[in-house]
């Protein structure tokens, strides 16, 4: 009972994300999450390798297996609960070809789901950076995060899931490198850096009094370090559209639907659409030109060099 | 029952007017999201406006019930509805509900995270420039880690990696082998055109420099051979005309004629013999080198053959080493005259009467 007892307050305390500054005691409520990352079924080896880079760069989270339903989604909740996890991240592939990324809250939190694009994994050789594995990264927010309520959802959902928390079983100590958030046309573009020291070269006469300001720059905000910090990809990028916030769950009322998200169903009907158009509008037009002749008397362009002789003539 | 308030949960929670727990069955039968996007533009009932959250449950199943009678009404509300579902009361207090602490009393290392000061996109005027967009990233993220660093450093957390800790890195090792390997092949690929597109400048340079030089060399010879030719002529000429008054001219030009000769005796081997019978005019002797010009000419390169033939009809019917001022000094008042008679054959004195020959 005992054990019980204690397992359930534990798991009880563990799930609980909020910190409360404790005046009086001055503890702050540690930051825990815990990921299940998961895909449905039908996902291509990109979504798959996507899928397997992002759960290695999250030590705290748990990568299960692929998920039958598309439909009864709420299951999810019952699978994190099982795995003591209060984020998910779940991967829907439809078609074979669309992925659709769900991020949510388990317990009662909020649920985004985004339509990924543009995906690039770490194998692609054109990435030449290198990171450790599991170490903690610096999340960097485009300014206009902050300035919409859906967005500061969606920044908030970020933190917890990509930010990995202090003192993650599996977390390496070192910082070294960066997830970067930016907005650009209504999207949410992700892309991750190694953060590379450089030693500032110390140039010619004329460059020593910069660097020699920078260094001191520098030295006074961090210590006695004279290095720089240059960027080099890691990957993996992709690129996410909002489609709908919802208040629970997988479930709940919607709180935020993205107007100027089109699916891509409807992007390739549509073009199909206007391709079939085009066929259509030809072939009324062949009709409507065959009626004006036939009405005009001219049946058949052949009949217009006709002697004497022809057979219509006559025998009228 | 949709609308009670259910407080069973663990999890603390403010203020939730309305609260959706667990798996909310009858809601999602409504909301069926599952098989294309448009069935969630195609669903009515979830829709929120910006109005309380209990309010809008009435609202929902008025819709659900009346729809006949109120049709227009409900297909415009519908269409301001779907416009507009941006609930941002509900997505405050959501958020409120699971956020963590990110402001600067938290500590920075427990979030690590950093909001820019100025919107990305702005610097970034076309999107589909992949170069500059990316750099804008890139650009944002490198602020966001020197602030980073400078934080972390000021609270004493660890940020260098230092270069003997050994841990495992998330792209393989085979991975970054791959990836140093193709940066060596570009790198390669790339010196090896430059430097055969230099090959294929320099050769033509150097054609050009070739066919220049070439054509500089001809014109040299051409213009040698052309004095040569000019000279001699002009020394026929003249030798038949006046022998006093030329011989000095000719001096000059022997001079002259001898200093091309010999320029272009490497040049034209056939020229050794009217060289060596040419050149060997005794004005030009000097003393000291008469003796060497000779043994040159009899023993040296290019002298005279001791074998050879001297007198065939090639040799004895070559009058240039002849000239008619050296046989005679005789002052020709008529030039015609000795114009008139054959080349180098000496005009000889008529001959003496009878009585003169025997007598005198």
């Amino acid at each position: 009972m005992a054990a019980v007892y204690k397992s359930l307050s534990k798991s009880s305390g563990k799930k609980a994300s909020e910190p409360e500054l404790d005046g009086e005691n001055n503890k702050i409520k540690r930051n825990k999450q815990r990921v299940l990352i998961l895909s449905s079924r039908g996902v291509t080896y990109r979504h798959r390798h996507l899928l397997n880079d992002l759960a290695a760069m999250l030590p705290h989270g748990r990568k299960d297996v692929k998920f039958d339903s598309k439909s009864k989604l709420y299951q999810l909740n019952e699978l994190a609960e099982l795995y003591n996890c209060n984020n998910v991240m779940f991967f829907e592939a439809r078609k074979g070809k669309d992925l659709y990324i769900w991020l949510s809250k388990v317990p009662n939190g909020p649920t985004v789901k985004f339509h990924a694009q543009n995906l690039h994994t770490m194998e692609e050789l054109h990435f030449t950076g290198n990171c450790l594995k599991g170490s903690r990264p610096v999340l960097s927010f485009d300014s206009v995060f902050e300035e919409e309520p859906h967005l500061k959802v969606i920044k908030e959902l970020f933190l917890h899931i990509f930010g990995v928390p202090q003192g993650a079983r599996k977390s390496k100590p070192f910082v070294d490198h960066v997830m970067a958030f930016s907005i650009a046309d209504g999207k949410i573009w992700i892309r991750n850096y190694e953060i590379r020291e450089v030693e500032k070269v110390k140039g010619d006469e004329e460059e020593s009094e910069e660097t020699a300001a920078k260094a001191r720059k520098s030295s006074k905000s961090s210590g006695d370090k004279d290095t720089d910090v240059s960027m080099v990809e890691i990957g993996p990028r992709f690129v996410l559209t909002p489609i709908v916030i919802q208040e629970g769950a997988f479930g709940g009322p919607i709180l935020y639907e993205n107007k100027r998200f089109i699916s891509p169903n409807q992007v390739r009907s549509d073009l199909r659409k206007s391709k079939a158009g085009r066929h259509n509008h030809r072939a009324e037009q062949q009709r409507d030109r065959v009626a004006k002749f036939s009405n005009l008397g001219l049946d058949e362009v052949a009949k217009r060099d006709s002697n004497g002789l022809d057979t219509r003539e006559l025998f009228a | 029952a949709i609308g009670e308030v259910e407080s069973d949960d663990q999890d603390d929670e403010d203020d939730s007017d309305f609260s959706d727990n667990g798996p909310d069955l009858s809601r999602m039968e409504e909301s069926d999201l599952s098989d294309s996007e448009s069935d969630v533009h195609g669903n009515d009932s979830d829709e929120d406006e910006d109005e309380d959250e209990e309010e809008e449950d009435i609202d929902l199943e008025d819709i659900n019930s009346d729809l006949e009678e109120e049709d227009e009404e409900n297909v415009a509300a519908s269409a301001r509805i779907r416009q507009t579902i941006n609930n941002k009361e509900g997505l405050l207090a959501v958020l409120r509900r699971f956020q963590i602490d990110t402001s600067s009393s938290a500590p920075f290392v427990t979030h690590q995270t950093v909001v820019a000061k100025k919107s990305t996109e702005a610097s970034i005027p076309s999107i589909e420039d992949d170069l500059v967009r990316e750099l804008a990233f890139m650009n944002q993220a490198l602020e966001a880690a020197r602030i980073a660093r400078a934080i972390l450093r000021k609270e004493n957390v660890p940020f260098t990696r230092p270069t003997d800790y050994f841990a495992e890195t998330l792209r393989s090792d085979a991975t970054m082998e791959l990836v140093k390997n193709k940066l060596i092949e570009e790198a390669t690929a790339k010196k090896a055109s430059a430097e055969a597109r230099k090959q294929r400048d320099l050769k033509k340079f150097g054609k050009q420099v070739q066919v220049a030089k070439q054509q500089e060399r001809a014109k040299q010879k051409r213009e040698t051979l052309d004095k040569i030719t000019q000279l001699k002529k002009k020394r026929q000429e003249g030798g038949t005309s006046s022998a006093v008054g030329t011989k000095e001219a000719d001096d000059l030009f022997d001079v002259a004629i001898d200093n091309e000769l010999g320029k272009t005796a490497g040049g034209g081997g056939g020229n050794n013999k009217k060289r060596s019978f040419g050149g060997d005019g005794d004005n030009n002797r000097s003393g000291g080198n008469n003796k060497r010009q000779k043994k040159d000419s009899k023993f040296g390169f290019g002298g005279k053959k001791r074998h050879v033939k001297s007198g065939d009809a090639t040799s004895s019917g070559d009058l240039s080493g002849f000239s008619a001022k050296r046989m005679k000094a005789k002052p020709d008042a008529r030039p015609g005259k000795s114009g008139g008679a054959p080349a180098g054959r000496p005009a000889k004195a008529p001959r003496m009467g009878k009585s003169r020959r025997q007598g005198g």
